[in-house]
């Protein structure tokens, strides 16, 4: 008898919405094959063979600018499918603030870069998460009579 | 006995208020495949692009080189809500199209992902990425399948 007093202290609460389980998907996307990514030949690709291979990135960047202004490419390609349980905790009152959740979700952005010189040949790709891969962002290069 | 009644009561109260919730949110236009199949390295100017395509959602400027982004989002939601532990899943696709530019302004490279028709209703435990589901529903899109 004395485990049922918990058992129903537990019913009454997720009964009335203060405690959930939660099992949520997420998908940014798609990924992008890494037999394409491992079939680009670095020294040899063209911007365009990368691009008709892989299709459009989801950002662009500059990148090796030279004194002349001439620059080089970075295109990066991310994506996200997480799947995980949670819980939410939450008090179901205005009198009584406050709401916990936690899940097993993670955060990281699966993702990949590719490098491209300033004559927009492929000098170098890597894939990785997405906060490693990059560099902080800077300002676009001054030109000259800009 | 208590106990199977217990279970019986908990079981019947799943049952009794299940339900689900469906969203759909978009962002942009779907691209337009054949008027994007219609672009031509060193002939479109960028000016021929923006009548076409009109707006981009981002400029980005890569030394003396520029590129245009054009996009469009569909994420589709799915909700299954439980008495002790509720279902979710978000697909979310997107149309990505990066034009590059000389500096004489003149298309030199595009590439093009085509991904709104792809987004899916589904559970967390269900594939949304299967090549079959994938390549059907590309069929069903002028101008995808060249």
């Amino acid at each position: 008898m004395k485990a049922v007093r918990p058992l129903g202290a537990l019913l009454l609460l997720i009964a009335a919405g203060c405690v959930t389980g939660e099992w949520n998907r997420a998908g940014l996307g798609e990924p992008v094959p890494r037999e394409r990514l491992e079939a680009l030949h670095r020294g040899a690709d063209t911007l365009g063979a990368c691009l008709a291979s892989l299709g459009a990135p989801e950002r662009v960047f500059e990148h090796d600018v030279a004194p002349d202004g001439s620059s080089g490419v970075a295109l990066l390609w991310y994506w996200r499918d997480e799947a995980g349980f949670g819980v939410d905790v939450s008090a179901g009152r205005e009198e009584v603030p406050g709401s916990v959740s936690f899940d097993f979700v993670g955060v990281d952005l699966p993702g990949c870069v590719l490098w491209f010189d300033r004559d927009l040949v492929l000098q170098e790709w890597r894939s990785g998460l997405v906060g490693d891969l990059l560099p902080r962002r800077v300002r676009p290069a001054g030109l000259d009579g800009g | 006995m208590f106990r199977t009644t217990l279970r019986t009561v908990v079981l019947s109260s799943l049952s009794l208020v299940a339900a689900c919730a469906f969203a759909r949110q978009d962002t942009n236009e779907p691209l337009d495949a054949t008027t994007v199949a219609a672009l031509q390295a060193g002939v479109t100017t960028a000016r021929d692009v923006t009548e076409r395509l009109g707006a981009p959602t981002e400029v980005v400027q890569l030394g003396r080189r520029t590129a245009y982004r054009y996009d469009a989002t569909s994420a589709k939601s799915t909700v299954l809500f439980l008495l002790l532990v509720n279902f979710g899943n978000q697909d979310t696709r997107s149309d990505r199209l990066w034009v590059f530019f000389d500096e004489k302004d003149v298309l030199s490279h595009y590439g093009v992902s085509f991904g709104t028709h792809r987004t899916q209703y589904a559970m967390p435990w269900e594939d949304v990425h299967e090549a079959s589901d994938n390549a059907s529903r590309d069929a069903d899109r002028p101008g995808v399948v060249r």
